[in-house]
């Protein structure tokens, strides 16, 4: 990276992550206005949308060539009282927490005392969900049975698709232009609630537009101001890109960069939908400007790095908008979950992967920075190249990227009822989510804590914790006569339990679709302009609803423990379990070793232990897939935790399973922290025994040493495991490729770190397995490497 | 008939091309100061103390070291791993121990794994009869054959056994026209001297190499230190210290003067 990149990244990785009350005073001064007084919902959300990018400060960094930020200055992070409002509580909270933490100054305490919190007491949307969830979903959300995403975040995980980075917002007016001219006011009974919906878009393309121009004049008056010539000529030529896009159409590199990135702030100004917004398949937007401008020597490699270097950097800038409580809990994380994604498939089919994939992949090592995220889309036609390029960042430990079944997800998509062509140019957002890229409306409902559900089944549908009956009165656990009455009892509370949560995604979704609807991302999604329609209320080409599953590792052993001591064996009686279980397993340690280390367990190809899992992913896609949403989708499932597997461990007592009261539960479709004892091979195939290409995505974790990532043989061995998994439908995994740290802490705490391999010169084993004196060896090698 | 098998790994890595299934067979002729799998040289199954943590408190459970398996039990832990073994390019490997100890199970276990259509590795001391080798070579894709030292009296302090019968069955199986690599364990103060690195890499370039595939250099390391305590065996390398990396690619630097790829490590 160059010495400009370099002190960008810099500044970036040194801003302190502060609140401003800027957006919250905009927003609220503009509620509080006339002007905002008998308008429809689309028209004054665009209105507010543009009376803040009229009024924002404008900022402009020293050195930077990608302009635009969220708030007035790197990582200072707005708020969106209309959707949650902080009280004085939140933000002393906030500022003094030890991880995650915002400073909030006294200036913006008075301004949410004096200002924002008197307008919005008892209106924010988080507010009004409340306010209309039953009490059975509200006795189940205090158990912990599930999360509710939209409680302090806008409907998001959404991607940018080919054609806007091809499009301009004048072209996107002469379209609406065209729509409203052509609306049915004798047959149409919904006419007039498209010409509101296409105004609102309307004015939230000239919105757009007048603030790039905000930041051209502020360009073009620093350059007159600028002694430092080279600067001044770059100021001036930033200023010409703000004035061309995003209203028109880019045709250069640095215009595509800054398209998209204007078009991101405005996603991120408009709402704080989850996971920010996210340019995609970023290769294959670049590529053809990338190829036309090098070979007609308008640009240099060099030149194209810096670009990128500077336009990463901007993703760092902004970490994701305060969290509070449960929403922290389930994602306790800066990240904002732009997942950046590289290779795959062409509409066409062909293999995707070109010239700009592995200047991509260059950056992500060069920059080694938290945002954006990353993934690779590697299909059956992806060269091998292509993974042990990946391979090469990910050994190095910091989680990037990820990898991804492009053949998996575009089936997955298939299955949904995409066509060809909008699967093809798919992929996954936020952590793991598949999604029809441009075309499609995603929304994540919340974490759905699968373990609880059996905690339930076991003690009545009562839940012990917060002393409420939560489930169905279903027995007992010693009521059930065999293992399948055990099963029949989970579904139905199961069932009940993910009714509740559908009838509260049904009501929340439209509490969106009433109050708050998003003209500016409706115009960036296929179909919500010639539908007339809003994003938030099924305009988009497509519709789902995912629930999460989350525990899946766990609630199988625990099933599991269950069906083989209980009833195949005859080890011990219910009575003997749930004495253990209710006293934390404290006097019945043999019990709990049993349960631990004598237990068939999943992640290790035993089918006796993964048939649980493949029952327990049957029932909960049978109680959601398909489900009809509110706004005319359909609810899916998908597999993933965040870090929501730790707040849903903290919510149930001791299990069946051996772990004690409050411990995490497993991630992901990964196996329980340590269980898995033969190696990768068998959790990649105990992983793939539940059908993937049914979800929209699910998450596997792998740990491995550095040193299994040595040479040209083990790249080559990496890549056939990751090709084996892929070829058995597994969507995607990620390698942790453990450091000293992790080294030390399995130290201290072996039971942790059961599954931990490390490689001895030309030796391999568990970590566990190896003598005090080796581990220390190993460790000192681990740092020496990690340098 | 049933083999005694004391360890099975998965995604095997590092014993032969590919990812593999090694199975280890219990029983060893040689017992060398070093070894790291000191519970595979008696041909007997074992009794052990298996330790497991429960926050604070320890239980011990007797376990076996060794288990009867018959070759369809392998054939079917194999097949769990054939999408692996096919992508990669991979195989079974039998080690130890040394796997020839067991012959007639061995034999039979390979001849079946051959049959369905997978690679096959021996990794020996090459203390055997030629005549055993001679009864695996047609079902034996691979040899990977340990040299330890080229002086007949080191060798026999050192592991118990002179070094004749595997010189001879080295020369055997290089000039089988099978496929095979060589593993040289470095122990500091006892193979590495630079008198017996320079013998064996001219044993090594004498006879016929032409299917060598790879030598590897395996840095002494104290893995299999805390199993000795575990099987009340006496251990007596505490005091080594492994090679230095430097010295290793000293080594490495000396073979690759030959024509043959050279690895440090499997």
């Amino acid at each position: 990276m160059n010495e400009r990149v370099r002190k960008l990244r810099e500044q970036s990785l040194n801003a302190v992550e502060t609140i401003t009350a800027e957006r919250a005073l905009l927003i609220t001064r503009f509620y509080k206005s006339d002007e905002a007084r008998e308008l429809s919902a689309p028209v004054k959300r665009a209105k507010a949308f543009e009376y803040i990018l009229k009024n924002k400060e404008i900022c402009i960094n020293d050195g930077e060539l990608i302009v635009g930020e969220r708030g007035p200055a790197p990582k200072i992070t707005p708020t969106y009282p209309e959707i949650c409002l902080h009280t004085t509580d939140d933000l002393d909270i906030l500022n003094s927490r030890e991880k995650v933490f915002f400073r909030v100054s006294e200036d913006v305490k008075r301004v949410y005392e004096e200002e924002i919190i008197p307008f919005w007491k008892g209106k924010s949307n988080r507010d009004k969900i409340m306010g209309l969830m039953t009490p059975e979903w509200l006795n189940a959300y205090r158990a912990g049975v599930f999360t509710e995403f939209q409680e302090q975040r806008a409907p998001g995980h959404t991607v940018l698709g080919y054609r806007m980075f091809n499009t301009g917002f004048l072209e996107l007016k002469n379209e609406i232009k065209g729509i409203l001219a052509g609306l049915d006011f004798f047959s149409d009974t919904a006419a007039f609630e498209k010409q509101e919906e296409l105004k609102a878009m309307m004015i939230a393309c000239d919105a757009i537009i007048m603030y790039a121009e905000r930041h051209a004049e502020l360009l073009e008056k620093m350059a007159s101001e600028e002694k430092d010539g080279k600067r001044c000529t770059e100021l001036r030529r930033m200023a010409v890109v703000c004035r061309k896009v995003p209203a028109n159409r880019p045709e250069t590199i640095h215009e595509m960069l800054q398209h998209y990135w204007f078009i991101h702030l405005g996603v991120v100004t408009e709402l704080n939908p989850w996971d920010s917004f996210n340019p995609g398949r970023l290769d294959q937007h670049l590529y053809p400007v990338y190829k036309k401008e090098i070979s007609e020597g308008k640009i240099t490699l060099e030149e194209v790095y810096e670009l990128l270097g500077c336009f990463w950097v901007k993703f760092n800038n902004h970490p994701s908008p305060p969290k509070m409580g449960v929403t922290a809990q389930e994602s306790n994380t800066f990240t904002d979950f732009c997942l950046i994604n590289i290779g795959g498939v062409r509409p066409d089919g062909t293999d995707a992967v070109n010239e700009m994939s592995y200047i991509l992949l260059e950056v992500i090592k060069d920059m080694r920075i938290l945002q954006p995220s990353s993934m690779v889309q590697i299909s059956k036609k992806s060269p091998d190249l292509f993974i042990h390029k990946a391979l090469d960042i990910i050994k190095t430990g910091f989680g990037q990227p990820s990898c991804f079944n492009t053949d998996a997800i575009v089936q997955e998509l298939l299955r949904q009822g995409k066509s060809l062509v909008d699967a093809r140019n798919g992929g996954c957002s936020g952590c793991v989510e598949t999604g029809a890229f441009g075309t499609e409306c995603y929304w994540l409902s919340g974490y759905f804590n699968l373990p609880k559900v059996l905690e339930l089944t076991l003690f009545n549908g009562f839940d012990r914790r917060t002393n409420q009956q939560v489930g169905l009165k279903t027995g007992n656990a010693k009521d059930f006569f065999s293992f399948e009455d055990l099963i029949i009892s989970f579904r139905k509370q199961l069932n009940f339990l993910i009714d509740i949560k559908i009838r509260g995604n049904n009501v929340i979704e439209k509490t969106f679709a009433t109050w708050l609807p998003v003209p500016f991302l409706s115009l960036l999604v296929e179909d919500c302009i010639t539908n007339g329609k809003d994003y938030n209320c099924g305009g988009a080409r497509y519709n789902s609803t995912y629930i999460q599953g989350v525990g899946l590792g766990s609630v199988t052993d625990m099933l599991t423990a269950i069906r083989y001591h209980v009833y195949d064996q005859n080890n011990y009686s219910w009575n003997e379990i749930v004495n253990a279980i209710e006293a934390d397993f404290t006097g019945f340690e043999k019990i709990q070793h049993d349960l631990v280390y004598n237990t068939p367990k999943y992640g290790n190809d035993d089918d006796y232990a993964d048939q649980q899992a493949v029952d327990v992913f049957e029932i909960f896609y049978d109680a959601v897939n398909g489900r009809p949403t509110s706004r005319g989708g359909v609810h899916r499932i998908n597999m993933l935790p965040t870090t929501s597997h730790v707040y849903f461990g903290s919510v149930i007592g001791a299990t069946p399973d051996g772990r004690k009261a409050h411990m995490p539960l497993s991630e992901g479709i990964s196996p329980f922290q340590g269980v898995d004892k033969q190696g990768p091979t068998s959790v990649i195939k105990s992983a793939s025994k539940i059908d993937h290409l049914r979800t929209g995505g699910t998450l596997l974790n792998q740990k491995f040493s550095p040193q299994f990532f040595e040479d040209e043989d083990s790249f080559k061995n990496l890549t056939a495991l990751i090709r084996s998994y892929f070829s058995l439908d597994g969507h995607h995994i990620q390698f942790n490729v453990v450091n000293a740290e992790t080294l030390k802490e399995a130290q201290k705490h072996p039971e942790r770190y059961r599954d931990l391999i490390v490689r001895v010169a030309g030796y391999s084993d568990y970590f566990n397995d190896l003598g005090e004196d080796l581990q220390n060896e190993i460790i000192r090698r681990t740092e020496h490497e990690d340098v | 008939m049933k083999g005694v098998i004391f360890s099975i790994k998965r995604y095997s890595v590092h014993d032969g091309p590919g990812i593999r299934v090694t199975f280890f067979l219990k029983g060893c002729p040689l017992s060398c100061l070093w070894c790291h799998n000191p519970e595979g040289i008696s041909p007997e199954i074992i009794k052990t103390d298996r330790k497991d943590r429960i926050g604070e408190m320890e239980f011990s459970e007797i376990e076996d070291v060794g288990h009867k398996y018959s070759v369809q039990d392998l054939i079917t832990i194999v097949e769990k791993e054939r999408v692996f073994i096919e992508r990669s390019e991979g195989g079974v490997t039998f080690s130890g121990g040394e796997p020839s100890m067991q012959l007639d199970f061995l034999s039979e276990a390979l001849k079946a794994i051959k049959n369905i259509g997978i690679h096959t590795a021996v990794d020996t001391c090459g203390y055997t009869t030629g005549e055993n080798l001679l009864k695996i070579f047609p079902c034996t894709d691979l040899f990977l054959f340990d040299l330890k030292h080229m002086d007949p009296q080191m060798h026999l302090k050192y592991t118990g056994v002179s070094n004749e019968l595997i010189l001879e069955n080295y020369r055997l199986v290089a000039e089988s026209g099978k496929d095979f690599m060589v593993r040289i364990p470095v122990i500091p103060g006892y193979n590495d001297d630079d008198e017996n690195i320079y013998k064996l890499r001219e044993m090594i370039i004498k006879i016929n190499h032409k299917n060598l595939k790879k030598i590897s250099l395996l840095p002494f390391h104290k893995i299999g230190s805390s199993k000795y305590k575990r099987f009340n065996m006496k251990y007596s390398m505490e005091s080594i210290v492994p090679p230095s990396n430097e010295r290793m690619m000293e080594l490495k630097e000396f073979y690759m003067k030959t024509d043959i790829k050279v690895k440090i490590g499997g």
